[in-house]
């Protein structure tokens, strides 16, 4: 044990004379955490232009359910299911689809909403002909409007959210305009009739221009309908996430699979020198040289991933920002960071591994990590991008990082929610490891 | 002296054969020889003769295509921890991590051979003080000058006092002063009695340390015994160098 220690001790020591090395591993992720925080605060909120999976819950099933859903199909930006036999009949089903990203919103049209809305014009709309409502704004009897609910996915980008919840408030204005409108003009001959009948009488023949007759069209500007937004983690969270929380997250792992770099080129430089083989002849065995390695960048990451959580906790707000919040489940951000550390650090082995070159690790390992990077929702989240890249997402750590971070700082999720992601991203610790160690110590042994 | 030693045979190489992928001939091709205890054995060759590859099979660094090695009665491909703990290898680079100091580097290396404490401490002192860096301990090795490094190199392959020592060019590429140093110490080791396979280039370094020397070329052996005999039994060779050319040639080696 104490020659693994001797091992990553030695690491850690090589680290500290490179100061230059140092300040790209600790300054420049947190340097890329604020640029790109800041620059993302007021684009995320204002970009939505993705065809976003919706789960429509008609239980109105008249005009206006009816309407909402023309309206979503016609949407190019929206792709509506109403279809989803597991989740349609219980809406707490549909509510975990969507906090499981399964769906970006569930929108549910509440029962008898059309019936309300017509009763409430057909009121308003007659109110307009009473005397004694004239030159007043009329106040609806009932005060609250009907709901439409939403559901949304706390992961979103609010700009999204934004765009879709004023979406469907637009249809729900133009659906209420349109029902007044339908009902004023059924209303109006029947009322303009009455009115002359009142006022003419039997007297007849009258001077028409002097009736006046008293309709007021000043209707309240409070909406008949509405749109509900509710978290889709429920009680868990109790207001929708900031950019902060999906950014640190994401530009964090970023930073830390950059390790790849310096790892990958240390290797290749004890090979380079000797000195790997001088180790190998010497009474230690590859799994401590390759852990002494792991351990160190393992240590690096971890001073990384906390020296960023303290810019994105006391540095970003200072500079305007939100406070960053991370959740409820300590554990599992452990866990979470832990494992996403040893995935970089299993793919910095295996790249110091098969290159041949310094340069050939440094190209590869960081133009791979940005690839795997904006495969994985780092810079474009997995649900904007085309569905053929949404499913090779899959396959980047990346993504399976940034999941497991969004799921506990942004969905509010626990330990348990985040299994499958820590054991994809210990999987590929494992396999890349044991890659790195066949092709360097027993496939060259062998075949050279 | 022999007839003494004849029953202590520390190392013994037996058909050993090493082909490369994908090259139509073998590295090495069916070397036989055996290294007595306190023996100082020369591998001597031309570039591509097979020696680097000798010593790394035997350092258990590559496994051979055939042949068997064992050294102190341990198989190497078998018992290569046993082989790894009796051994010590100063490699044909400056196998130092240049970042870390002299004594950072023996320190290290001396934690894998399983020193530890104060035993480690002194022992890389005195390895410190046999190659002459005592003053120079705590200079990182980048700044070190190239005899520096190679004294270094040897530093850090005797460490933990190892039976047998193989040096592969221990002296390349250092001015005569630090070459003859390194000689020197090189001598003083054979004194105490420790056996070490040497590769070199350069003829009259074998003359002075080995006692038994193996001429290679293209895999095989092709003349071995101690380097006075064989200059004896080639009279028309001077020394070592003529002898060298007379059996491999004077075509240039790539």
């Amino acid at each position: 044990m104490f020659k693994l220690f001797a091992a990553a001790k030695k690491e850690l020591l090589l680290l500290r004379r490179d100061v230059a090395g140092l300040l790209v591993l600790f300054v420049m992720p947190a340097i890329l955490v604020v640029v790109v925080t800041l620059v993302q605060e007021n684009v995320s909120k204002t970009i939505g232009d993705s065809a976003l999976n919706v789960l429509l819950i008609d239980h109105d099933k008249k005009f206006v359910g009816l309407t909402i859903e023309k309206e979503l199909l016609a949407s190019r930006l929206i792709n509506v299911n109403k279809n989803d036999t597991l989740v349609k009949s219980d809406i707490g089903q549909a509510r975990d689809a969507v906090a499981g990203g399964k769906y970006q919103f569930c929108i549910v049209i509440p029962e008898g909403m059309t019936d309300s809305l017509n009763n409430r014009v057909l009121d308003t709309v007659k109110q307009s002909f009473s005397k004694k409502t004239q030159g007043k704004h009329k106040e609806d009897t009932k005060n609250e409007a009907e709901k439409l609910i939403v559901y949304a996915d706390p992961a979103l980008r609010e700009g999204i959210r934004r765009s879709i919840v004023n979406f469907l408030e637009k249809i729900l204005l133009s659906i209420e305009l349109e029902e007044k409108m339908v009902t004023l003009t059924r209303i109006f001959p029947e009322e303009i009739q009455k009115k002359y009948k009142e006022k003419i009488g039997p007297h007849w023949p009258m001077d028409l221009e002097k009736i006046d007759i008293p309709i007021s069209l000043q209707w309240s500007r409070q909406s008949f309908l509405g749109v509900e937004e509710i978290i889709a983690t429920g009680e868990t969270l109790k207001a929708f996430p900031s950019t902060m929380q999906q950014n640190i997250p994401a530009w964090t792992i970023f930073g830390m699979f950059f390790i790849v770099v310096p790892l990958g080129g240390s290797l290749i430089r004890e090979r380079q020198s000797g000195t790997l083989a001088r180790l190998l002849a010497m009474p230690v065995s590859p799994f401590t040289i390759l852990s002494g390695k792991i351990i160190a960048y393992l240590i690096i990451c971890l001073i990384q991933f906390f020296l960023i959580l303290i810019v994105g906790k006391t540095l970003l707000p200072m500079l305007g920002t939100p406070v960053l919040h991370m959740g409820p489940s300590v554990s599992g951000i452990i866990l979470i960071t832990l494992c996403s550390a040893l995935a970089a650090c299993g793919y910095g082995i295996l790249i110091g591994t098969l290159a041949r070159t310094y340069e050939q690790a440094s190209m590869f390992g960081a133009v791979s990590v940005v690839i795997a990077a904006a495969l994985g929702g780092i810079m474009v989240p997995v649900y904007a991008m085309p569905k053929l890249m949404q499913d090779i997402s899959f396959f980047s750590p990346l993504s399976w990082g940034l999941t497991g971070y969004i799921t506990l700082f942004v969905r509010g999720g626990g330990l348990l929610s985040v299994i499958r992601e820590i054991s994809l991203l210990l999987g590929f610790f494992i396999a890349t490891t044991f890659c790195a160690w066949f092709t360097l110590f027993y496939r060259e042994k062998i075949s050279t | 002296m022999s007839d003494d030693r004849s029953d202590k045979k520390v190392l013994i190489v037996e058909g050993l054969v090493k082909t490369y992928q994908n090259s139509p001939t073998p590295a090495v091709n069916g070397l036989n020889f055996s290294i007595l205890e306190g023996d100082v054995f020369g591998l001597l060759g031309p570039n591509g003769a097979g020696k680097t590859t000798t010593i790394s099979i035997m350092t258990t660094l590559m496994k051979p295509t055939g042949g068997k090695v064992s050294i102190f009665g341990f198989d190497v491909e078998n018992n290569p921890v046993q082989v790894k703990e009796a051994i010590g290898l100063v490699p044909q680079d400056i196998a130092l991590y240049v970042g870390l100091t002299a004594r950072e580097n023996l320190r290290f290396f001396g934690h894998m051979y399983g020193l530890k404490g104060s035993y480690l401490e002194i022992r890389v002192s005195e390895c410190l003080d046999f190659v002459g860096l005592t003053a120079s301990a705590d200079q990182r090795v980048g700044t070190f000058s190239g005899g520096m490094k190679r004294r270094a190199n040897l530093a850090a392959g005797i460490l933990h006092k190892p039976r047998l020592i193989f040096l592969d060019e221990p002296t390349v590429g250092i001015d005569p002063q630090s070459r003859s140093m390194l000689l020197e110490r090189l001598i003083h080791l054979r004194e105490e009695g420790v056996t070490m396979v040497y590769t070199t280039h350069y003829m009259e370094e074998a003359q002075t340390l080995c006692s038994s020397i193996a001429i290679m070329d293209e895999g095989r052996i092709i003349m071995q015994g101690p380097p006075s005999e064989l200059i004896e039994k080639n009279p028309e060779c001077r020394n070592l160098e003529d002898l060298f050319i007379k059996l491999t040639g004077k075509h240039l080696r790539d």
